[in-house]
């Protein structure tokens, strides 16, 4: 009698495991009904019954639930912006696929942005990469944590399946040799070599006399690589160049006290301070910062809590004199009108201005459209080939173009120096993109304005 | 004990069915997670279930497993079944060296170790160059062109199918281990060392070396399920492997289902990770760790109304409806106090 319940319980404990995924991915098949479409992809109801199933399906996976949420869901706004300048006609935006309504090459075809929450966990970043592919996408983009786009474009490569990455930064995802993975964002290692270039600028035109550097990051994948990266560009370049690599300082990543930190910060006395580290954490080191009175004469911040504008918004003033790499900075709105006019469509969206991650998720949605457009077919070899051998057009940055090496590292660095003065995120270096010159070096906490 | 191998075999048979109907990719992926924790689940259980030492720190001996493979690949091409092997034994040592002094400790205070335990073994991992640290393991992935004895020796497959095969032959063979240990002698002195050490110990049971036979077995199960896990997953960082949520998903899916029980943790898993998958298809985007928290108000109710799980739901439905009291003792569970 035992055994009997026993396997009752058990048939119907796999019945409900049928029939609950099974319920779900069969929702996600029906994916051509106009409502069910809507929703999913929060486009308005009239779009989607104009596709009436006839859409070219692009998965998007990215953490909309979870730790990042708060950015996941602006990443997810810029998508559905680069949705709206492809599906719709936009005669006077000088940007490729704005002008005609869907893609040309294929009878005017729209794209569907299908999104998937992986929540920040690289299980299910591939468990959400395998449905998507299953529901027919054409190609990946995403996921964001670097930590999850590695599974996801894994799953991407067993299929061969296109997997654009707009904005993860970790370096060691273009060093897996993966036919079919591209990145456009700069990582770490290009940040790096950014960083001491930059130096160099400044020792040689503001006579700041920069030579020690010491890295602060967040004891994880992202500041783990991008210390590494500090340490290797010093090692084989720099060291020749004047520079004193003093040290590093980890902290982990639930941090909540940064005193102790800050306080080998303060003994080592470097002249410049690298950071990788996210916002919440860039946060009370500033503020550490000031109250220890720790002048270095300027502080690095690689992609990370920097470039998010809450930066500003917590610090304040104390937020003046940071530098960073970005990819996108406000000051350029005046002289990019393309710029203007999708910052435009995603401050409708989020009330608040794009900033780098967002137009690099962004730019991955423009260049898998221009792709598919470009090879004519939905085939994923003749979309690789090209994404591969292609420059696209980018007027959004200020590079102007993305290329992708053999690697599959967009080559032409979408990122420049901002610093913020005055409040405002300003382009400070190379000086041909510049909307102001460096404020260097760092005055004491008690100088400031 | 011919009743429950009756009923694993009637299970594994089911189970074995289900991907000739099943063509999903999804629904694959959920039932091979599922078997995945499932063997986890019966792992812990040998530990704690059976001997009744309660740890919090299973990821740790799952990582190792998922490590030890995933490294000997990335570095040397070892193929993982070896690198299964390997990474069983070096989880195994590596449970016996740590539980050893540990077991000493009693109660609160000896879960509390396997949680610090797991968080240093984590810590290491994060700061080792060798196995990549905090970086991860991306494990290579073959050509599509590799030949299916390529596939198997190297373990990946582009197909869900195999891997229901392969993580259900796991779990069958796990299952089988613990039945026959929950009914051996060894099974036994761990059921007294669980109802009571000093009693145990009072009949000659050497209690030391017994929890630390359990830990022997508990530890390789757990590092087995870590290798294909890895190989699945193709990626691994500590944050994932060594995390406190795959511990606290352990031992609560085992005690939904039913804790010291061999059906336990195939129930608790089946209702789990299915309820997990499903809410966030349906849910992501819209709310933040719904499933957990449906999971989490079952928990209270189950240890509420009912300690002994779901099991314990069914051995009083036929109770009930048999109208005997008592039951036969077969159904065990940790309902002391």
């Amino acid at each position: 009698m035992k055994s009997k319940l026993v396997v009752l319980l058990l048939i119907l404990s796999l019945l409900f495991t049928t029939v609950i995924t099974g319920c779900s991915s069969e929702t996600s098949k029906d994916e051509g009904t106009p409502a069910e479409t809507a929703t999913e992809e929060g486009g308005t109801e009239e779009e989607a019954a104009a596709d009436d199933g006839e859409t070219i399906k692009i998965g998007a996976i990215l953490p909309l639930t979870g730790s990042a949420a708060a950015t996941g869901v602006k990443l997810q706004a810029a998508m559905e912006v680069a949705q709206e300048i492809i599906n719709g006609e936009y005669p006077d935006l000088n940007m490729p696929l704005a002008k005609d309504a869907g893609l040309p090459n294929l009878g005017g075809k729209k794209i569907e942005i299908i999104f998937a929450d992986h929540q920040g966990n690289p299980e299910m970043a591939k468990s959400e990469a395998e449905r998507l592919i299953e529901e027919g996408v054409v190609a990946l983009v995403g996921a964001y944590q670097s930590s999850c786009t590695k599974p996801a474009s894994q799953t991407a490569e067993q299929y061969g399946i296109p997997f654009v990455c707009g904005s993860s930064s970790s370096a060691a995802l273009t060093e897996r040799g993966l036919e079919y993975f591209v990145r456009i964002a700069p990582n770490d290692d290009m940040e790096s070599e950014m960083f001491y270039e930059f130096m160099l600028y400044l020792n040689e035109n503001y006579d700041v006399d920069i030579k020690t550097v010491a890295v602060a990051y967040i004891d994880n994948e992202f500041g783990v690589h991008a210390k590494e990266m500090a340490e290797k560009w010093y090692n084989e370049v720099y060291k020749d160049k004047g520079f004193e690599y003093l040290g590093s300082v980890a902290y982990a990543t639930d941090v909540t006290n940064v005193d102790t930190e800050v306080q080998q910060i303060k003994d080592m006395n470097p002249d410049a301070i690298f950071h990788a580290s996210y916002i919440a954490d860039i946060t009370m080191f500033v503020n550490k910062y000031r109250d220890a009175g720790v002048t270095p004469k300027c502080v690095l911040n690689y992609c990370g809590g920097f470039q998010d504008t809450q930066f500003v918004v917590n610090l304040g003033k104390d937020s003046d004199y940071f530098a960073g790499g970005a990819a996108f900075t406000a000051a350029h709105l005046d002289t990019m009108p393309e710029l203007k006019f999708i910052n435009d469509l995603y401050r409708e969206k989020t009330n608040s201005h794009f900033d780098g991650p967002a137009l690099e998720e962004f730019a991955s949605i423009m260049v898998v459209a221009d792709a598919i457009n470009q090879a004519g077919s939905l085939d994923s070899d003749a979309i690789m080939e090209v994404i591969r051998n292609t420059e696209f057009d980018a007027p959004y940055f200020a590079s102007g173009a993305i290329r992708f090496n053999e690697s599959g590292q967009n080559e032409i660095s979408a990122s420049y120096i901002v610093q913020i003065q005055d409040q405002e995120y300003q382009a400070v270096w190379p000086e041909d993109i510049a909307t102001s010159t460096p404020w260097v070096p760092f005055p004491d906490w008690s100088e400031r304005k | 004990m011919v009743k429950n191998k009756k009923a694993i075999i009637i299970l594994i048979a089911i189970m074995a069915i289900l991907p000739i109907f099943i063509k999903s990719k999804v629904v694959l992926n959920a039932i091979v997670l599922l078997l995945i924790f499932a063997t986890l689940g019966e792992a812990w259980n040998i530990i704690t279930g059976f001997a009744g030492q309660t740890s919090f720190g299973h990821a740790a001996y799952f990582g190792i497993g998922a490590y030890t493979s995933a490294v000997l690949y990335f570095h040397y091409e070892i193929s993982p079944l070896i690198g299964m092997v390997l990474g069983a034994i070096i989880a195994a040592i590596i449970g016996v060296v740590t539980s050893y002094p540990t077991f000493r400790l009693k109660g609160h205070y000896f879960a509390i170790a396997t949680l610090a335990i797991a968080e240093v073994i984590k810590q290491l991992f994060i700061s080792w160059r060798y196995v990549e640290g905090a970086t991860g393991i991306s494990i290579p992935i073959l050509p599509r062109s590799a030949t299916f004895m390529e596939r198997i020796i190297y373990l990946q497959f582009n197909e869900k199918v195999p891997w229901v095969y392969i993580s259900l032959f796991l779990f069958a063979v796990v299952v089988f281990i613990c039945d026959y240990l929950e009914n051996s002698k060894m099974g036994y002195y761990l059921k007294a060392i669980r109802e009571s050490h000093e009693a145990a110990e009072s009949i000659g049971i050497n209690t030391t070396n017994y929890k630390l036979y359990a830990m022997i077995v508990s530890s390789a199960i757990s590092a087995l399920a870590g290798s294909i896990y890895a190989q699945y997953i193709l990626y691994i960082d500590p944050f994932m492997m060594f995390s406190l949520e795959v511990s606290m998903k352990i031992v609560l899916l085992t005690v939904l289902g039913g804790i010291g029980n061999i059906f336990g943790p195939i129930i608790g898993a089946a209702i789990f990770i299915p309820l997990s998958e499903f809410t966030r298809m349906k849910l992501g985007g819209s709310g933040t760790g719904i499933d957990l928290m449906i999971y989490g108000a079952l928990i209270v109710l189950i240890s509420v109304f009912q300690p002994k799980g779901i099991i314990g739901i069914v051995e009083s439905i036929r109770n009930r409806s048999t109208k005997k009291k008592g039951g036969e003792g077969e159904v065990e569970a940790l309902t002391r106090n």
